[in-house]
């Protein structure tokens, strides 16, 4: 029974100590003298010798390991690294060149985050700023690698936070296309949304503008802690298990996963789709309305002006100015060229607003302060927020009260690789050239005056 | 990302105990492994003890109880002095009686106090509330007393140089779930280390990662649904008390038996043969013979010091059966301070008592069975029965465990049935009913089979798999990890008979 190297427990034996003495020891031979030094370096030797034999008959068992940490990593039910498993899967379809269904539903900015993490290579111009750049694309940027990193109702944190991400991985693009809204001067914590990334934000204030906050650095323990851990290589394996195949893709909790590639003409789609180069592209009926319903909505918009970030904005805050300048030139640190974009309010609202000037009095002083800045820094400006600033600008060219569409954007935008050139040449569009309309009176003497008062400040 | 040293500590000390299953564990053993090798082989025994010493101390609970063990320690290695060195009778029974005394009170005090308060009825002894042991009480005593008594009857020379006899009794890898060593046989593999042997070391590495795939993919698996039954005992049928009560077997087996293979893995690798514990026990032709290959440490243990002691066979045959459940009483009452274990003991007595009783009847009635002619049939059935009649005793394990009434048990068990499609449609609904898939049960059933097959006849898995040709060999070390990887029950680490 027994073929075990290790004792089973015998029977006690006796020990017969008085044995000892009677008999005779048996003469010890002599044994040899060692050299102490060679017999050290003998110890050393096979030491060494056998300890680099365990330690690669160990390390053939490594593979098993570096499989469950890559598997985990990929798989990541949790979204621990890859992030959550809806933005997951959009940015995938995205990255395969698809369109994608379902943005009303979507995670924008947990989307552009994941972007940022998964893309292969660095685009070369990405766009940043609210719903009012998601019409930014390929063919009015004239970029191919365009990709429009903006997200609805972005904040000043979202719209840093963007180009941070993409520094942070290495892949700070050439020109960054940013859509400035007015509330990004805005100092109020109505300015903000509630839906950005604040840690994020605080990470780019401490470690870039050494701005000092509550920022502290991630436990990342925690994060290595899930990578090795098998219980979380089950969760995954089941997961990878269950999903495998399947043509509906399901979150943690088994929920179906409802985004997915745009079936037929992406023109002609009853629902607002993402489009690969991350643009928006409005369902049908809201891009094919005519001139009434358009104004009715930019009449709407009228009331609730305000709303959008800008409730009690009354003046233009230090702090953002000082934060805006210092991202524009922390983004030239980067190699990449900024260029600015104002995008139009629809006539109507802009009117509107002009009847009004004492409740919009920070509103109407950002136009002309980053003109100043534009000029004053050779950063390309285009656009502008007034309507009449732009030439051949028509209500058509709005879908409502805030956001233009395509067919108003090539009327004020020239594309990236003119702008690009004109940046070159030295042929910018002198931003002072243009007089936004600031109240019911004269623009020009507005102009001048709004001058005089950024001097002064 | 970075990662600092700080960080890496905090992500392997987090748990603050260092379970046998826990990375803290196997960093802890790598690093002592190989201390230990670089180190000239005169001073590995110290080392070891300082760092079974830090493994007893890791854990907060167990500072403050240090003292037990150095007590334990300092007192019977004293007393063995006395007792091998002094030619007077009484001293040495003297000696003899503090160090069994001793032993026995401090495991009366940190383990049956209460038992014994609830006994007398609180008037003697009042009852504590926290009674806290430190680690590995029963087997440091254990081993400490054996030594005491073995220098007393001439079975073991004194040991002189005290800290290798406090590496005998703290030896870290047997601390846990023993085995329960003596100093004979520990002596001169402490008195004289080994070299470093790469087969020695490979064997005992492929032993440790047997015994993690017997604990953590068989046994913790077999816990879930063993623990869903026991969990709600009064609700179960009978077919599911009957399913548990033989799993619970296999659970216990694996459980145990994993341990120990992983700490026979850990002392081989750090140049120590301890005692199997275990000889295929579900292999045994009778219930007697089950005890000889179960927990072979402790059996050995309470026939050497306790049978022996109290004449063993060599007397009148009531008397003999008597000892027989007198041992198995004080085995019950080892595992815990509970009326159940003490009624486990005492039904395992009865039946190994029964056994013998019955031993001479058996074999003439077998001889004139006509089924017991075929070898196979003969082995088959008697393997069955036994295991059959271990499971049935195990109930009051279970119950003492699961903290269930074991009567009640037995008495559900009988209920419920519903033929054989009906039983088994209520033990597979069950099983489904906690998320387990179809997977599992497949991997638990080809485990065990492999588990059985391999380690059939009392063979040693470690020497076997050092004789397979190497693609054979990595193919099992692979299956192994993977079969953890995929299937080990995570977070379930502690061990049975940790608590003993």
């Amino acid at each position: 029974m027994a073929k075990s190297p290790t004792p089973i427990p015998t029977q006690p034996v006796k020990v017969h100590r008085a044995a000892q003495g009677t008999t005779r020891p048996a003469q010890k031979r002599r044994r040899k003298k060692r050299n102490p030094i060679l017999w050290f370096l003998q110890g050393v030797v096979r030491r060494i010798y056998f300890g680099i034999k365990t330690a690669f008959k160990f390390l053939l068992l490594v593979p098993v390991l570096v499989f469950m940490v890559a598997f985990s990593y990929n798989v990541d039910r949790s979204g621990l690294f890859q992030g959550a498993l809806a933005p997951r899967r959009i940015v995938d379809l995205m990255l395969q060149g698809y369109d994608v269904t379902n943005f009303e539903q979507m995670d924008e900015r947990e989307v552009v985050q994941l972007f940022a993490q998964d893309v292969p290579e660095t685009p070369e111009a990405i766009g940043i700023g609210s719903s009012r750049v998601l019409q930014f694309n390929r063919e009015n940027t004239g970029v191919e690698s365009f990709f429009n990193m903006g997200v609805t109702g972005a904040d000043v944190r979202d719209n840093m936070t963007s180009y941070y991400k993409m520094v942070t991985y290495g892949k700070a693009p050439k020109v960054l296309l940013w859509s400035l809204d007015p509330w990004v001067f805005y100092g109020s914590e109505d300015a903000f949304d509630a839906r950005a990334d604040a840690d994020l934000y605080n990470e780019f204030l401490t470690k870039v503008l050494n701005v000092p906050t509550d920022y502290e650095e991630p436990d990342t323990v925690e994060l290595w802690k899930a990578l090795a851990d098998p219980a979380y290589f089950q969760g995954n394996v089941d997961y990878y298990v269950k999903n495998r195949g399947q043509s509906t893709v399901t979150d943690d909790d088994g929920n179906a996963i409802e985004f997915n590639p745009v079936e037929g003409d992406p023109y002609n789609q009853n629902t607002t789709i993402k489009r690969s180069d991350g643009s928006v592209l409005y369902d049908v009926a809201f891009r094919t309305q005519t001139e009434d319903q358009i104004r009715a909505l930019a009449a709407g918009a009228c009331m609730s002006f305000n709303s959008v970030h800008m409730e009690g904005f009354d003046e233009m805050s230090p702090t953002q100015m000082q934060a805006f300048d210092s991202f524009i030139k922390y983004a030239q640190t980067q190699g990449t060229t900024v260029i600015l974009v104002l995008s139009p309010w629809h006539p109507y609202l802009y009117d509107y607003l002009l009847t009004e000037p004492e409740n919009h009095k920070g509103f109407f002083e950002v136009e002309n302060w980053v003109r100043e800045y534009c000029s004053q820094n050779n950063i390309p400006l285009y656009g502008s927020y007034d309507p009449t600033c732009i030439e051949g600008l028509q209500e058509t060219d709005f879908f409502d009260g805030l956001h233009c569409s395509g067919t108003g954007i090539v009327r004020f935008f020239p594309g990236v690789p003119q702008a690009l050139q004109d940046l070159q040449n030295g042929t910018l569009p002198d931003p002072l050239a243009v007089h936004p309309r600031t109240s019911l009176e004269d623009p020009a003497a507005e102009g001048e005056a709004a001058q005089t008062t950024q001097q002064e400040g | 990302m970075t990662i600092t040293w700080e960080q890496v500590l905090a992500f392997l000390c987090e748990g603050q105990t260092m379970a046998i299953t826990s990375l803290l564990f196997l960093a802890f053993f790598a690093a002592v492994a190989l201390i230990n090798y670089v180190l000239p082989r005169v001073l590995r025994p110290y080392f070891l003890l300082i760092a079974s010493y830090g493994f007893f101390c890791y854990d907060p609970v167990n500072r403050p109880l240090v003292w037990v063990l150095l007590a334990a320690t300092a007192l019977t290695w004293l007393c063995g002095l006395i007792i091998g060195k002094c030619r007077y009778k009484a001293v040495r029974v003297l000696a003899l009686i503090a160090s069994v005394g001793f032993g026995i009170g401090i495991l009366i005090f940190y383990k049956y106090w209460n038992l014994l308060a609830d006994a007398m009825g609180g008037s003697v002894l009042s009852h504590r509330d926290n009674l806290l042991a430190p680690l590995g009480l029963s087997y440091f005593t254990f081993a400490a007393m054996s030594y005491a008594i073995d220098v007393y009857k001439r079975r073991c020379r004194v040991e002189l140089n005290p800290l290798h006899y406090a590496l005998f009794v703290s030896f870290f890898p047997t601390l846990i779930n023993g085995p329960i060593e003596r100093y004979p046989q520990m002596r001169p593999q402490i008195q004289k280390s080994r070299r470093f042997s790469y087969g020695r070391c490979a064997g005992g590495a492929f032993r440790m990662l047997w015994g993690y795939t017997k604990k953590m993919v068989i046994a913790d698996n077999l816990a879930l649904y063993v623990g869903m039954v026991y969990g709600d005992a009064a609700n179960m049928s009978g077919p599911n008390l009957t399913a548990a009560a033989v799993l619970f077997a296999v659970q216990l087996y694996m459980d145990f038996s994993g341990c120990c293979d992983i700490a026979l893995g850990a002392a081989r690798i750090l140049g120590y043969d301890l005692i199997e514990n275990f000889q295929s026990p579900f292999e045994a032709s009778s219930f007697n013979d089950f005890w000889r290959r179960w927990h072979i440490s402790m059996t050995g243990w309470f026939r050497d010091y306790i049978y022996f002691s109290l004449g063993g066979s060599r007397c009148a045959p009531w008397r003999h059966y008597l000892n027989i459940v007198i041992v198995f009483i004080f085995s019950g009452l080892w595992h815990g301070a509970d009326w159940r274990y003490l009624a486990w003991g005492l039904a395992c007595g009865l039946c190994a008592a029964f056994g013998a009783m019955t031993a001479k009847l058996r074999k003439k009635i077998n001889r004139c069975n006509p089924l017991y002619r075929i070898g196979w049939f003969k082995v088959l059935w008697q393997c069955l029965v036994t295991d059959a009649l271990f499971c049935l005793t195990l109930v009051f394990f279970a119950s003492a465990l699961y903290n269930v009434d074991p009567f009640a048990v037995y008495s559900a068990m009988l209920q419920g049935w519903d033929g054989l499609a009906g039983s088994w449609a209520q033990v597979s609904e069950l099983i489904y009913s906690v998320g387990i898939d179809g997977r599992l049960p497949v991997v638990l059933l080809s485990g065990c089979f492999i588990v059985f097959a391999a380690e059939h006849n009392g063979r040693s898995v470690a020497r076997w798999i050092r004789q397979q040709v190497w693609p054979l060999r990595w193919t099992l070390y692979y299956g192994a990890a993977a079969a953890i990887l995929f299937f080990a029950a995570f977070g379930q680490s502690a061990f049975i008979y940790q608590q003993y």
